[in-house]
């Protein structure tokens, strides 16, 4: 059964304008991934994954920017009401989200889009209670259901006399109380023991497996329909992440959210994911079903990062690194060919001329002329081709 | 003797930044004009011209622009006169007469002097001082630190006003440092052709006060940021692996410290050098507005001189103050310039 | 570690601070060159005479006995005699110090109001026109003496335009209060006007000096991780901006501040002198021209407590904003 499209991004391009250099750190990524499925993004540090999730979510800061491409979404309800006002953003009940204007997208975060980020102990604020911080994603969505209007202000409801206001008299605060018991709540669900003595600790009185759990609380908060996970168990002990990619197991499963997760990690892919795409350079140069992509691989590049992983269950695969490094990204230094030509051992003369997207089967697409026809060794670029 | 990759960093830092090249425009500007200040001095800074002995009366000239109606009481009444500036006092002149613009250029000396050996006998007493307590620790760190911390527990200004109030019945309280230039365009040996407008620069005083104890107290009351700066560097140099290698291999404590520990302290005690040269410059210029430091040829003085005269000749108090923001601004850029550059956590760890 | 335990060793090492002031402060008096007796005697007193005072005034004791005995009174906070005017210092300063207060509480006040909010715009608009200005603004600022400052606020506004007066302060709070029950409100009006000149003169180092730490703090904190946290769970931008970030940034402000509160109170002292404000500053100065020893010896001593107390209070802010601060 073919389920719905939730999200379909397409021809994304994000750029970072830095004093060295334009660096294209997202060149043209499409994917789609399908009401309640589990999509990964798999790559190398540096390929750009990280900024995909960012550009999605509208998350990205100086001097990046999303240059070009659509993040179609859908939802009825925001369909029906962004309908009239620019009906070219509204294909049936999906929205691109690129063509509304700043505070639609921001009322979006936390109630639709949630995301867990990498590193926990960098990722809550040092100086705020765990607890207080949950709770600061619960009101703004109890808020927002009370005044939807007011989300969608230019202070969304909350301007500096708010904050001021706030400061000088003891009684006032953002936070309500509902909202601190469902942070409560919330620590308790995903597994906190304590919850409500855990609550009015800091993040520095946290161990890092606990954090990471704090902010799937956080997470869940709003009770979301996408969930970006980016790198959620890279910053943590073995034996943690598996606790902690399970509770992320448990709760999709539960909840049915729409998960797009984020990681360098093949094993975290193969236990989590329905679909994958391979990042490279910027690129998705790869994707298909999870089979599609770990058992006939098109991609150089992707037989080369499975290769990588050491088998888990002993058997006689070896451990075989890729050559090379990761391009620099850098716009002056990109040439306009198959980014992985300089360090794939299958490199051809026409892998000077960029590959489209090819189609394999039907969920199964990769960047690479190996798509259409076999390796031809009569074609093969010279070796040291790319050292001059 | 500047690494490579400092000299890289020091000039990127200078290009992309416009205040920089300000910074450095200002500071050396002013530092030639200090060292050569009977050359651009166009009057004896200390020529008095109020109208007796022959000279006509030229005191309190308005600035270029700022002819103005002045009314003046004399025995047979008041009088209104149209005072015009001249461009031969191109900034006007003070109460007693004398040419503001080369009093300006005379002050800059004793500002910067007083700037550059209070900040290097600050870095003299108070880096061995710290790299001392910061490389062995303990006890002997413990007892530095804490003296020196008392001296933080006095405000600069209010412990420099108290110092300056008990040394300045002493007989160093200022000294007079003769003008090399001048006495060579005064001397017979040296032939004058060596010298552009000789003439002119044999007529500008001998020599100059310079405030000793004010140089004494404003070093007196900075050591301590080297100190603590070079006490830091110390302790994160203590441990690193090429410290303890020498120390394995049988160097004495004073060969690591002068090798290692010292080279890398230079940086940050560059930077804080920086920083504190400006800071010493107000400082001296309250001293001497306070009419601490025994001379009256600084700007502070001249801010203090021309306090007196509020309603009508606004010029002389307010140039002094324009050349020590002009000053200190340009070497705060400078210092910003210095930590951006140089600045290691900006950097980054492995460079860029 | 609880904060009570915190502030108790904060206080137990601000006594020690204190103690080597009050040391350094005896000590300084050995350096003072000619005979203590001769700035109290008219200059034909007979050697009698002056054997006599020194024993009153214990002078004839051996340094360490001396020492002891001006450690004593000191902690029963007896400052001794002025040469000058026989009055005990300690009252002399009382009446002096709510001038000082006052002058710097405004002008920390007036800082702080204007830098936050220059600080934060100049962050948000990064290399826009206002950021421009607020840079240039707190370069100058940094860069001015304040007593030169004061002057040409005097010649120009005071003197010039005739709008506020030119120095002194003729109305105290004290009154200001009495007669605001007396229903006379125009006492409110001088008592803010004598004190707009000053605390701006005074308070123009510290306002630039803010900014421009706000600036780089909040440049700071906005790159990390956390911010991007918040605004991905939809929290309102000025809820990002001033609840988690300017707190995180006010943190390491509140740090420099204190060491900075020194120039505060050093700066103090010369803009009431430009001012004829009578604080603790135009009477040390003034006793300073009048070498009047124990009257410099006390304010010094006084001023190094107020720094020693303020420093502690500053400390104890800190310790309520960074959490882990009493942790470690």
């Amino acid at each position: 059964m073919a389920r719905e499209t939730k999200l379909r991004v397409e021809g994304l391009k994000t750029r970072f304008f830095t004093e060295e250099g334009q660096v294209n750190a997202v060149e043209g990524v499409s994917f789609e991934v399908a009401e309640g499925e589990v999509f990964g993004i798999v790559g190398e540090s540096g390929s750009g994954k990280s900024v995909t999730a960012l550009s999605v979510m509208d998350l990205v800061d100086a001097p990046g920017r999303v240059v070009d491409g659509e993040v179609w979404f859908r939802s009825p309800a925001l369909a029906d009401r962004v309908g009239e006002e620019i009906p070219e953003a509204v294909d049936g009940e999906l929205v691109d989200l690129r063509r509304l204007d700043a505070r639609e997208r921001r009322a979006l975060r936390g109630a639709e889009f949630s995301t867990i980020f990498q590193d926990p102990m960098s990722s809550f604020n040092p100086s705020i209670t765990v607890g207080e911080q949950i709770a600061e994603a619960v009101e703004v969505q109890r808020r927002a259901r009370a005044n939807p209007r007011s989300v969608r202000s230019r202070t969304q409801g909350y301007g500096l006399s708010s904050f001021v206001v706030d400061s000088l008299l003891p009684t006032r605060e953002y936070v309500h109380r509902p909202s601190r018991d469902r942070a409560i709540e919330l620590l308790e669900l995903v597994g906190i023991p304590d919850p409500a003595e855990r609550a009015g600790e800091y993040p520095h009185q946290f161990s890092g497996g606990m954090l990471q759990r704090a902010m799937i609380a956080q997470a869940l908060a709003g009770e979301p329909s996408v969930l970006v996970a980016d790198e959620p168990t890279t910053a943590l002990d073995v034996t943690i992440q598996a606790q902690v990619l399970d509770l992320l197991a448990e709760l999709q499963a539960e909840t049915g959210m729409t998960t797009v997760l984020i990681t360098h990690n093949l094993g975290v892919i193969a236990r989590m994911c329905d679909r994958v795409g391979v990042m490279y350079a910027g690129e998705i140069v790869e994707r298909g079903t999870l089979e599609d992509v770990f058992d006939e691989p098109v991609h150089p590049y992707t037989q080369g990062l499975i290769g990588s992983i050491p088998d888990l269950e002993g058997s006689h695969q070896r451990l075989e690194p890729i050559p090379g490094n990761v391009p620099s990204l850098l716009d002056a230094e990109m040439d306009d060919r198959c980014y992985f030509a300089d360090r794939c051992p299958k490199a051809m003369h026409e892998c000077l001329e960029k590959p489209p997207d090819f189609a394999v089967d039907d969920l199964h697409a990769a960047k690479c002329y190996l798509a259409r026809h076999d390796y031809d060794e009569a074609d093969a670029l010279p070796e040291g081709y790319f050292d001059a | 003797m500047i690494p490579d990759r400092v000299r890289a960093s020091l000039k990127r830092e200078l290009r992309t930044s416009l205040l920089a090249k300000v910074g450095i425009v200002l500071v050396v500007s002013i530092f030639v004009l200090a060292t050569f200040a009977p050359f651009f001095a166009p009057h004896d800074p200390t020529t008095q011209r109020v109208g007796v002995g022959g000279t006509e009366a030229q005191s309190n000239l308005p600035p270029l622009g700022f002819s103005q109606e002045v009314q003046r009481v004399s025995p047979q009444g008041t009088e209104t006169v149209y005072v015009n500036a001249t461009a031969e006092f191109p900034l006007g002149t003070n109460t007693q007469g004398q040419d503001i613009l080369s009093r300006l250029i005379y002050g800059a000396r004793v500002s910067l002097l007083v700037g550059l050996l209070g900040a290097g006998l600050a870095v003299i007493v108070g880096v061995p001082w710290g790299l001392v307590a910061g490389y062995f620790g303990g006890r002997l760190d413990d007892g530095l630190m804490r003296g020196a911390d008392v001296m933080l527990a006095f405000p600069s200004l209010v412990l420099a006003i108290a110092l300056v109030g008990v040394f300045r019945d002493s007989g160093f309280h200022t000294t007079r440092i003769p003008d090399p230039f001048v006495l060579a365009a005064q001397s017979e040996t040296i032939p004058n052709v060596l010298i552009p407008r000789s003439d002119h620069v044999a007529s500008m005083p001998e020599s100059f006060v310079f405030p000793v104890t004010v140089t004494l107290v404003v070093a007196l009351v900075n050591w301590v940021w080297f100190a603590r700066v070079a006490r830091g560097e110390a302790i994160s140099v203590r441990t690193e692996e090429y410290v303890k290698a020498a120390r394995s291999i049988g160097a004495s404590d004073v060969t690591i410290l002068r090798q290692h520990v010292l080279p890398n302290s230079v940086t940050p005690i560059i930077v804080l050098a920086t920083i504190q040269v400006a800071a010493i410059i107000l400082l001296e210029s309250a001293l001497s507005f306070l009419g601490f430091s025994g001379t009256d040829l600084t700007w502070g003085a001249d801010i203090a001189d021309g306090r007196g005269d509020q309603r009508s000749q606004w010029w002389i108090a307010t140039m002094p103050g324009l050349a020590i923001v002009l000053a200190v601004v340009g070497v705060n850029l400078v210092g910003d310039w210095l930590r951006d550059a140089l600045d290691p956590s900006i950097e980054g760890e492995g460079g860029v | 570690m609880g904060f009570g335990k915190f502030l108790a060793r904060r206080i137990l090492q601000g006594v020690f601070v204190v103690w080597g002031v009050v040391t350094v402060v005896f000590f300084l008096r050995f350096l003072t060159p000619g005979d203590p007796t001769a700035t109290l005697l008219p200059p034909d007193a007979g050697e009698a005479v002056r054997q006599r005072l020194r024993e009153q005034l214990g002078l004839d004791q051996p340094v360490h006995i001396q020492y002891i005995d001006y450690l004593t009174d000191i902690a029963m906070l007896d400052f001794g005699l002025s040469m000058r005017e026989g009055r005990p210092v300690g009252e002399l300063i009382l009446v002096r110090l709510p001038a000082t207060l006052e002058l710097a509480i405004a002008a920390t006040i007036v800082a702080v109001v204007i830098a936050i909010p220059l600080g934060v715009i100049s962050a948000r608009r990064r290399h826009e026109p206002a950021d421009h200005g607020a840079t240039l603004f707190s370069l100058v600022g940094i860069s001015t003496p304040n007593f030169w400052l004061g002057i040409v606020l005097i010649m120009f506004i005071a003197v010039r335009v005739g709008f506020l007066p030119v120095g002194g302060r003729s109305v105290n709070l004290t009154q200001v209060v009495t007669m605001l029950a007396d229903g006379q409100p125009q006492y409110l009006g001088r008592w803010l006007g004598q004190l707009i000149l000053p605390s701006i003169a005074l308070g123009t180092y510290f306002t630039a000096l803010i900014t421009r730490l706000t600036r780089s703090g909040m440049l700071e904190e906005l790159g990390k991780a956390y911010v991007k946290a918040c605004r991905a769970k939809g929290l309102p931008e000025a809820l990002v901006l001033y609840k988690h970030v300017l707190r995180n940034t006010l943190i390491p402000i509140v740090t420099v501040l204190g060491l900075q509160l020194g120039t505060l109170i050093g700066g103090a002292v010369i803009t009431e002198e430009v001012f004829a404000w009578p604080g603790l500053g135009s009477f040390l100065i003034r006793r300073i021209t009048l070498r009047d020893w124990t009257a410099i010896q006390g304010t010094i001593i006084v001023i190094g407590i107020g720094f020693v107390i303020i420093n502690i209070l500053v400390d104890s802010t800190y310790a309520y904003l960074d959490p882990r601060v009493v942790d470690e």
